[in-house]
């Protein structure tokens, strides 16, 4: 049951397990949960392995939705016995999605704030650093610790001003030992 | 079969725009505004072959899956792949599901360049501010991939759970380690060649006598370090002769004897698995605990001899004379010793209870003076560790009375009772209050009398003996127009200003302008220099409830302490607005 390029008559059965190529380069197997001729969208998730384990023990899957114009070639690889979506099982909150939706954003928010616009890898990895312990904002390419000691680029010990001198000699410790962790690291990798 | 919606050509740029009326989700809700799939329309196709329902109208049960499965996706974190290749990762928003399916993103950012931008460092663009909205129109989506979306309801079920767990501030989300560089790679150990041979490690285990190995040959070889080790020293030397074997044997079988023998100790009978009567209530505490409880009331005669059995072993039985002596009989009114003093006992009868704290504060200074005797210190160790409860109080009260009776030699011949009667009285503090009530009245008639009759007595000796638990400890003057104290759940919780939600980041906000000269790690008692070792509250702001407790001089800091067990608050430690200037900025030292 090989089947050609584009979306042809064939009929793509749910619980297929396919292996596509697409036009862009992608390569992925996956087990069919759906395929939507007018929007010509094909639903896959990622196969499971034969042993019967039908997912993750938390129920998660991994979707992946193609637009299935731009498949460059399919393999059938098998038929799952079952639907993989058990239909009786399928529901959803419309509350629970929003406020799913509101804290993921919230959260992402809170991310950016966190990573400096334009500065170096460098100068974040190092602005991670110091926030583990110490309360750290980004103001513009400068990093503000506990909102009085602040530290240019590039970000050395010298760099380090404001502040009463303890809070300086804090942070200009901390930052010594963070570069120096990170020295460590970047020979290893 | 072009399926594709009319939709008026746009100018490909490779980055999202953000002009385009998309609808975003009007019509979306309305489809699902029951939140499930029609079952009935799937499940007569719910196996096999969708695509022999050649309808093009939005019912088709592969469209409800399709968007089913879409709406799972809200509020996800997906990464888009566009025409010309790249990736924009956000969280997923909207889609148009009854048209042409374009994708609204949230907060989404490019996270790799297609090909006509060539190929960028990701961080690079990582940097960039994330937009706020994204649309991505159905022309130039080519897929959409989510990793880990709840289907069904087994994975939404598991969702909430994470989510609520994600409120609880643990020290990971905290400390927000994903954000930092994955560490170096593992690689296995290989040892050195230049390591100066080690034995092989695979029988390292075998027995020291076959292993043919000496380690202090091999530390004087290594490093020329000589040994002073001496078996002898630390075990009892055999006599390895003809009769080795005999003896060998002898001894094997009093052990086993031992093994199996009967006990009521109740800590051997649980080694040996014997089971022990089950009427006996016995909860964890009487079961593990390691503290001494000593003396039992007389009402629990049935325990009296498991107790005994497990004071005798402990201790020794007779043997232990001081010991001995120091538990000769309280029981109420029994000995010559208690019936002599009942005279100002009876007045202290009605506020006896109430007293019970003061008195043990009063103990607990009279224990110290004696802190020189060794064989008390056994004592004074259990007493420091006992909980602070009313039963129990008084039971430390009437020992430590009693250690001083012995002292002050009241009675020269006190009986010489068996152990057995004292440990009655202590114990399991289920009884009857009536029960302690009478062996406190003794006792406090005797600490009362004894600070009152030998004033001289107490104070001298204080002044000599005070260091060993407390160098700083002031003496204890007892003060009659204190107010009683009853310790009162109600009353326990001082007002704090700290919210409980905002437990966390109130500590971090505050922690901001309180930054001269105060440390940032919170709740450190060490580094704060000392006057008071234990003390975190500063003072009297916090403490509400019992403010009349206050000695000035005295155990203050025990008492302190002990509302510390009480209370169990370790919101107070962040509760420190008033510290003293000139303490050193005592961060971290590296």
């Amino acid at each position: 049951m090989n089947m050609t390029t584009g979306v042809g008559e064939e009929e793509i059965a749910v619980g297929c397990i396919l292996a596509i190529k697409t036009t862009l380069g992608d390569e992925f197997e996956g087990q069919v949960l759906t395929f939507d001729r007018v929007s010509n969208i094909l639903v896959l998730q990622d196969s499971v392995p034969a042993a019967g384990v039908l997912k993750s023990s938390n129920g998660r899957r991994n979707i992946r939705m193609l637009k299935a114009n731009f498949i460059k070639e399919v393999t059938f690889l098998g038929q799952a016995d079952e639907d993989p979506l058990d239909v009786n099982k399928c529901f959803l909150d419309l509350n629970t999605l929003h406020s799913k939706e509101l804290s993921a954003i919230r959260q992402a928010e809170i991310d950016s704030e966190r990573i400096g616009v334009g500065v170096t890898p460098e100068a974040q990895s190092i602005f991670d650093a110091l926030s583990k312990t110490l309360p750290v904002r980004w103001d513009k390419t400068v990093i503000v610790v506990m909102n009085e000691v602040r530290v240019s680029s590039p970000y050395t010990s010298e760099r380090v001003t404001g502040g009463t001198p303890a809070a300086n000699e804090r942070v200009r410790k901390v930052l010594e030992l963070e570069r120096k962790r990170l020295q460590n690291r970047s020979p290893a990798q | 079969m072009n399926m594709q919606q009319a939709v008026p050509p746009r100018s490909v740029n490779g980055i999202g725009r953000r002009r385009g009326e998309k609808e975003p989700g009007n019509r979306f809700d309305n489809k699902l505004s029951t939140g499930k799939i029609n079952s009935g329309r799937l499940t007569a196709s719910g196996k096999g072959v969708l695509g022999s329902d050649k309808r093009i109208d939005n019912e088709s049960p592969s469209r409800e899956r399709l968007v089913y499965l879409t709406t799972c996706l809200i509020g996800h974190h997906v990464e888009i792949q566009v025409i010309d290749g790249s990736v924009f990762s956000g969280i997923f928003h909207a889609t148009n599901a009854d048209k042409d399916f374009g994708i609204i993103l949230k907060m989404a950012r490019l996270t790799k360049a297609g090909s006509s931008r060539g190929q960028k460092n990701i961080s690079d663009s990582a940097n960039k501010p994330a937009s706020k909205t994204l649309i991505i129109p159905a022309t130039e989506l080519v897929q959409i991939i989510a990793k880990g979306v709840a289907v069904t309801m087994d994975g939404l079920a598991s969702e909430l759970q994470q989510e609520k767990q994600q409120d609880i501030m643990t020290d990971s989300t905290i400390s927000h380690s994903r954000h930092v560089d994955v560490e170096r790679e593992l690689g296995r150990w290989v040892p050195d060649e230049d390591v100066p041979e080690c034995p092989e490690l695979d029988n390292i285990f075998d027995g020291p006598w076959n292993r043919g190995w000496d380690q202090f040959e091999a530390n004087e070889t290594l490093f020329g370090v000589k040994s002073t080790f001496n078996e002898d020293l630390y075990t009892t030397k055999l006599d390895r002769g003809p009769q080795t074997r005999e003896l060998e044997r002898e001894a094997l079988r009093i052990a086993r004897e031992i093994e199996v023998e009967d006990t009521q100790d109740l800590h051997l009978a649980e080694e040996r698995g014997i089971q022990l009567p089950r009427d006996i209530e016995l909860d964890e505490e009487t079961r593990y605990s390691s503290v001494f409880r000593g003396v039992n009331d007389s009402g629990y005669d049935e325990k009296e001899n498991l107790l005994d059995s497990r004071n005798i072993e402990t201790f020794g039985g007779a043997s232990d004379s001081s010991i001995g002596k120091s538990f000769t009989a309280f029981k109420s009114g029994k000995s010559n010793d208690v019936a002599e003093m009942p005279s100002s006992s009876s007045s202290m009868d009605d506020i006896q209870s109430s007293q019970s704290m003061r008195q043990w504060s009063a103990s607990h200074d009279q224990i110290k003076q004696f802190s020189s005797d060794p064989h008390h210190t056994s004592l004074l160790a259990l007493d420091g560790g006992s909980r602070v409860r009313e039963g129990e109080v008084n039971e430390n009260l009437a020992v430590s009375s009693f250690k001083e009776l012995e002292k002050k030699t009241l009675n020269a011949d006190t009986q010489p009772s068996k152990p057995r009667e004292l440990n009655s009285s202590f114990g399991q503090n289920k009884g009857s209050e009536g029960q302690e009530n009478t062996l406190n009245t003794p006792g406090h008639g005797i600490a009362a009398s004894a600070s009152v009759h030998r004033p001289r007595v107490s104070p001298s000796s204080s002044k000599g003996s005070l260091s060993t638990l407390n160098p700083h400890a002031k003496e204890f003057k007892l003060n009659p127009n204190a107010k009683s104290f009853t310790p009162n759940p109600t009353t326990i919780r001082p007002v704090s200003p700290v919210s409980d939600g905002s437990y966390y980041y109130q500590a971090n906000v505050p922690a901001v302008p309180n930054m001269h000269g105060i440390p940032v790690a919170i709740g450190v008692g060490q580094s704060f220099g000392g006057h008071q070792p234990v003390m975190f509250n500063p003072q009297a702001a916090a403490m509400q409830a019992p403010q009349p407790f206050f000695h000035p001089n005295g155990p203050q800091h025990l008492l302190q302490y002990g509302q510390h067990m009480i209370l169990g608050q370790p919101r107070q430690v962040v509760y420190m607005p008033t510290y003293p200037q000139e303490m050193q900025y005592k961060g971290r030292e590296f």
